[in-house]
């Protein structure tokens, strides 16, 4: 491993880990959401070091470009909605889940240490567009179908979830409400 | 099938049950009276002709004549013959129709059809027309069945079904709540019979081996044996117990004290099924069952003293309680049970032949008696039943009904020429004859039997004749009659289970009966005047009955003077005769052509209630056992909610409630704390991936042992074979196979521990201990001395030594390939001469297939004595019974078998035993030997570096007694006791 | 140091522990939905590494790449799922979504 790769790679580790710190502990979305796409940036560059070139691209296209713009669409949308006061025992479980977390996390960190390895010269073409398109379109093509088709579906999915009601069904959700208020009114209280 | 007209015989009256049971509700009422009737009278015809052939077989001089039909096997039990073991019996359904059960089925169909015919009339009015004969014609079925079974269960059958159809019959009308009660009363009092017939019917079958009448009487010498009972024999012989219990189910069946109580309440079913069921057929049952079984009973005088005595007693106890009753059917009910006194008075003093010819003529006279007052009833429109005080004068308007009647009534008083004078005198006869000749039974039996039976001879003349003049002489009061005894009998009837629907008048213009009832009465009377004839004094007479039964009932065997003895037969006649004259003469001078009831209001009034209550006898039972019975019931009932239900139940259901309640406390609803449970179970799936499990086991075949570690994802594996704490082969992913060489670097890396071994017995020790060799002494304790199992060790020896250790280690991956190795094996090979080791075993072959290993080190180990056998190691002074030790010690294995000094099969006491390698002793009963035990480790890495080591004691079994093997003293290990 | 594939799993290991402590110690669902996807990002870190030690194919990456289309459309979903429950709620804290608890 040259000393060009050493670099990037702790660079790169140093950032992505100082922004998914940032991510989970900003009271405001919008900078967690901002931290986000620096994790998933530097992520791209640690790719980079792995020889895995055409996926570093696909990182910052579909995360950065989509998936991190969606989120901030959705805060824009929903506005700062700033955090209120927990339900009661939430914090004991909160914190017990991150002691345990913490423990899982340090036993994994601590066991893939000393992981041994060598770096073996990769084959030629590895993880450029032809290498990896040449086994996504040939071993993977039907993995790659439903996975199109999953996009599709959820796409189609969010679409029925979060849109707003017709005013037609608005007024047929109030005309059915009024019906059950009239016929609760209706019945002698028990 | 040898005769079909004897099955068809049962198979009619059962088709036109079944037919008219499911379609004649359907029916027209005319269809179901052809059905029924013809069914019977089909199989009447039948019996007849079948009954020729009887008597034609007879005349050709055929000893016992018999027509049988072979049905079908209806199924086998196992039984123990003699030598115990067990053979299959089969049980026929096979009709056997004999000279008794001949006639017996003559009497079934024949009274039976004529009260078919009977009941056309009399049951037009009723509604459940198809019902009722769809019931009789079954009851023809089941009666046919008990009377032509050819075994003791076939006869079960149809004794259980007869008390079926009773059943149903006397509830007949079972709206009415009191009718039911008596059919249930019924029902319940049979089924405490039935249990008697059943254990007598299995001692019997146990001793006879079969379920055939004709092979338990020709068996019948044997059952003079006493009889055991859950292991010890009881102080009564076989045929004894099984007749008493046999008699039990004919108190139920027969209505014999103290079973009886049920008859009267029977009369609440139609008089017909009175008549038929309650009169002529299914109560003299257990008279049929006696004389069938009358060899069996003839071996048992003292069960058949108690026979005699019960029936006796029974037959004064219904005569004085039919003396005061008011209501016609009652009155005939109580004389039916005191019929039945009479005869099983004749069975218990061995004249089984006038038993049943009691029988016979009985079922003609009191047949016609139950239908004549049915007829009575049937023309003054009463319901349930008749109070006499209320009748009188019906001779003007029935007049055929009373001179039928009359007959029955001459029949029944014992008149000289009507048919109950001969039986009746053939019933005295037997008593007398018991009480004056020299017979197994006792003498006083003879006496208290016949004196009984004349007071009841007497009472019987007397009541039939009160009865008679009480409703057919006199004037005619159309149920407006005085009360003799006013309102106490009145008060009484308000209990008597309601069934007494008298008093509120009865048709003032009694109607004469039409043709069929006419019919049934003449013929029954014909019959009542005429069946004597069969039976007559043989002194002087010819009688066919007896030359009939001859074949296939049994009688007292009488010396030849004896049955010519004349005292006996006069004794009989004469207080037959002075019996009917009193009973006759006070009832006609007290009643004739009166209504008021002047004699018995004159009893004293203690006495007149306590016969008018039955001897009260229902009212004992009450206070006694149904009240116990209450009493467990309302205890149990109590237990189940308090115990059952509160604590069992109550608890089970608090334990879920709480587990619940519990369980709910973890919902809460909170993501995070489902959260957490997810964190928890990531922390048990890290665990199991981050560190390896070895998870060793081992098997070990003679000096080869098998190791097989756990599999698991990337794992690695090395295994130290010998115990040196050095691992022989390097951690390879990939199979690897080594080869030492014997004997050459054998001794570097097979530094194993050596083992003692213990024999093992090829085969497991005989289960017989006495067997293996003879007792030599008893001091302290048995000590065998064993002679097999000495040329058992030297085999075990020869296999041992033959076997040549080829040291060999093989270590392979298995399944996986690369770096991801599944599980892994390693099988070694010892040689025998490596072996160096403070580590032994021994195993111990007692007598089973596994031999017990114990380790043993340096330090000693405790021996459980029971594994050496019962008594196997003598103790030499009392009291210091010491449990035996083990250790190695100087390359060898030391045994103190009894830290007293032991005693070896039957040598000189040893202190101390020593075993080299693979030799083999013999301590009390087991066989021990040395084996050598290895110590092999393996070692489990998995992809992260994480590692586990797991070790076991390999115990090399085979290893033989020229092992060079040495024992060397360490104290490493920790003594552990594998059992 | 040496670096190999060791550095790249621990570094993987830490980024998705950040992710679950975020996901189960945040009650925001933004910053939740965030977490998901800091650890499937951290999935993919190994898998990409995975690939890179033994580079015979191109087995994890296009893993990788199928992981990430996945992600975006749970993004999508949940994202939706996040709107309608704010609609609901009128905001989007996770504890206190708890209706279905009865």
């Amino acid at each position: 491993m040259t000393d060009a790769k050493f670099l990037l790679f702790f660079f790169c580790a140093a950032i992505a880990l100082a922004g998914a710190i940032g991510t989970i502990a900003s009271k405001l979305p919008l900078r967690a959401a901002m931290s986000l796409l620096v994790t998933i940036i530097a992520l791209a560059g640690l790719y980079l070091t792995l020889d895995a070139q055409l996926l570093a691209a696909i990182q910052v296209l579909v995360y950065a470009g989509a998936v991190v713009v969606l989120f901030v669409f959705v805060i824009m949308l929903i506005g700062p909605a700033p955090e209120t006061s927990s339900a009661p025992g939430s914090v004991v479980w909160r914190m017990l889940s991150l002691v345990g977390i913490a423990m899982i996390t340090a036993t994994f960190a601590f066991s893939f240490v000393d992981v041994a390895s060598t770096w073996v010269a990769p084959p030629a073409g590895f993880g450029t567009v032809r290498g990896v398109a040449g086994e996504m379109y040939t071993k993977a093509l039907v993995p790659f179908e439903i996975v199109a088709m999953t996009l599709t579906t959820a796409i189609v999915g969010a679409l029925a979830i979060a849109r707003s009601k017709t005013a037609s069904e608005l007024a047929e959700m109030k005309r059915r409400r009024v019906a059950e208020d009239a016929s609760a009114a209706a019945q002698p209280a028990e | 099938m040898d005769n079909l007209a004897i099955l068809w015989i049962v198979l009619l009256p059962l088709a036109g049950a079944i037919i008219n049971g499911l379609a004649g509700r359907f029916a027209d009422r005319k269809l179901v009276a052809l059905v029924a009737v013809g069914s019977v009278l089909g199989a009447f015809a039948l019996a007849v002709s079948s009954f020729l052939e009887l008597t034609h077989l007879k005349a050709e001089g055929v000893e016992d004549p018999r027509l049988v039909a072979d049905v079908y096997q209806w199924f086998t039990v196992s039984l123990p013959s003699a030598t115990g073991a067990f053979r299959e019996v089969p049980i026929q359904v096979r009709f056997v129709f004999d000279s008794l059960s001949g006639l017996m089925t003559l009497v079934v169909t024949g009274i039976g059809s004529l009260i078919h015919i009977y009941s056309l009339e009399y049951m037009s009015e009723e509604k459940s027309y198809a019902r009722f004969f769809a019931y009789l014609n079954l009851f023809t079925a089941s009666m046919l069945i008990l009377v032509l079974a050819s075994s003791l269960p076939l006869m079960f059958v149809g004794w259980e079904g007869v008390g079926l159809c009773s059943y149903l019959l006397i509830g007949f009308w079972y709206e009415t709540p009191a009718y039911a009660a008596a059919g249930r009363k019924a029902f319940v009092a049979n089924r405490i019979g039935d249990f008697g017939v059943l254990v007598g019917m299995f001692a019997l079958v146990m001793v006879a081996g079969s379920f055939e009448f004709t092979d338990i009487n020709s068996a019948s010498p044997e059952m003079t044996a006493p009889m055991v009972f859950g292991g010890s024999a009881l102080e009564m012989s076989i045929a004894t117990f099984a007749c008493l219990f046999l008699f039990l189910g004919c108190t139920g069946k027969s209505a014999q004290i103290p079973l009886y109580v049920w008859l009267p309440d029977a009369m609440a079913g139609p008089t017909p099924v009175s008549a038929l069921i309650h009169a002529a057929t299914m109560v003299t049952a257990g008279v049929y069952l006696c004389c069938r079984l009358s060899p069996v009973f003839l071996q048992t005088p003292s069960a058949m003293e108690v026979i005699a005595v019960i029936g006796a007693l029974t037959a004064f106890l219904g005569a004085t309680i039919a003396v005061v009753q008011r209501e016609m059917k009652k009155i005939l009910a109580y004389s039916t049970v005191s019929q039945l006194g009479f005869m099983f008075a004749a069975v218990g003093v061995g004249a089984f032949a006038s038993g049943f010819f009691h029988v016979f003529t009985h079922a003609f006279f009191k047949a016609c008696l139950f239908l004549g007052a049915g007829a009575v009833m049937h023309a003054v429109h009463a319901h349930g039943d008749a109070d006499i005080f209320k009748l009188g004068g019906l001779k003007k308007h029935l007049p055929l009904v009373r001179w039928t009647f009359l007959l029955s009534c001459l029949a029944i008083a014992g008149v000289p020429g009507f048919s109950g004078f001969f039986s009746k005198d053939e019933v005295l006869l037997g008593a007398t004859t018991v009480a004056m000749v020299e017979t197994p039974i006792a003498p006083w039996v003879g006496w208290v039997v016949a004196i009984l039976l004349t007071l009841a001879a007497t009472l019987t003349a007397f009541y039939m004749f009160r009865l008679y003049y009480l409703t057919f002489t006199g004037t005619y009061r159309s149920g407006e009659g005085a009360h003799a005894d006013g309102e106490h009998a009145e008060g009484e009837d308000a209990d008597d289970h309601g069934h007494d629907d008298h008093g509120h008048g009865y048709d003032p213009h009694p109607h004469k009966p039409g043709i069929a009832i006419g019919l049934a009465l003449t013929v029954l009377a014909a019959g009542a005047v005429f069946a004597g004839l069969l039976g007559l004094p043989h002194h002087w007479l010819p009688n066919w009955w007896h030359h009939w039964m001859e074949p296939s009932i049994a009688g007292l065997a009488l010396s030849e003077e004896a049955s010519h003895a004349m005292g006996p037969v006069w004794a009989a006649m004469g207080m037959g005769v002075l019996a009917m004259a009193v009973g006759v003469g006070l009832a006609t001078v007290q009643y004739r052509d009166k209504n008021e009831d002047t004699f018995t209001a004159s009893l004293p009034k203690g006495l007149f209630s306590f016969l008018f209550d039955k001897w009260r006898v229902d009212e004992l039972y009450g206070a006694t056992i149904i009240r116990l019975n209450k009493g467990i019931a309302v205890l149990s009932g109590r237990l189940d909610k308090s115990f059952i239900d509160g604590l069992l139940t109550g608890l089970t259901s608090k334990a879920v409630a709480l587990g619940s309640f519990l369980f709910t406390r973890i919902q809460v609803g909170v993501v995070h704390a489902y959260g957490l449970v997810m964190v928890i179970g990531l922390l048990g799936l890290g665990w199991w991936f981050l560190y390896p499990h070895a998870e060793l086991e081992v098997e070990t075949d003679g000096a080869a042992a098998t190791l097989q570690a756990g599999r698991g994802l990337g794992y690695e594996y090395r295994f130290d074979l010998d115990g040196d704490g050095a691992y022989d082969v390097p951690a390879q992913p990939t199979r690897v196979t080594v080869r030492f060489e014997q004997g050459a670097t054998g001794a570097q890396l097979l530094r194993a521990g050596m083992r003692v071994r213990a024999a093992i017995s090829p085969e497991p020790w005989p289960a017989d201990r006495a067997a293996l060799g003879r007792l030599v002494s008893q001091r302290g304790g048995k000590t065998y001395e064993l002679t097999p199992p000495l040329t058992r060790l030297d085999d075990v020896r020869a296999a041992l030594e033959g076997s040549e250790g080829i040291a060999s280690v093989r270590f392979e991956a298995v399944a996986g390939a690369a770096r991801f190795a599944r599980e892994a094996r390693a099988e070694a090979r010892y040689d025998e001469g490596q072996f160096a080791t403070d580590r032994a075993a021994l195993l111990i072959a007692q007598g089973r297939a596994e031999p017990i290993r114990i380790l043993l080190g340096t330090s000693p180990t405790r021996i459980d004595p029971s594994v050496l056998g019962p008594n196997g190691l003598g103790v030499r002074e009392e009291g210091t019974n010491l449990p035996p030790y083990a250790w190695v010690e100087d390359g060898k294995v030391v045994i103190r078998p009894n830290a007293a000094g032991a005693v070896i099969a039957g040598q000189e006491p040893v202190e101390r035993v020593e075993l080299g390698v693979g030799e083999a002793t013999r301590l009390g009963m087991a066989m021990v030997r040395a084996a050598p035990v290895v110590r092999a480790t393996v070692e489990v890495r998995n992809a992260f570096g994480n590692v586990a080591r797991e070790s076991v004691d390999v115990i090399l079994e085979g290893a033989s007694a020229s092992a060079r093997a040495q024992l060397v003293p360490s104290s490493l290990h920790p003594i552990e006791v594998l059992r | 140091m040496e670096l190999g594939l060791g550095a790249y799993l621990t570094f993987a290991s830490v980024l998705f522990g950040i992710g679950a402590v975020g996901f189960l110690v945040r009650r925001n669902a933004l910053v939740q939905l965030m977490s998901i996807e800091l650890m499937l990002n951290s999935v993919n870190v190994v898998l990409v590494a995975a690939n890179r030690f033994h580079p015979d194919n191109h087995a994890g990456q296009v893993f990788a790449f199928f992981v990430i289309a996945v992600a975006a459309a749970e993004a999508a979903v949940g994202l939706a799922i996040l709107i309608a429950l704010y609609r609901l709620n009128r905001n989007i804290e996770t504890d206190r979504a708890h209706v279905l608890k009865h």
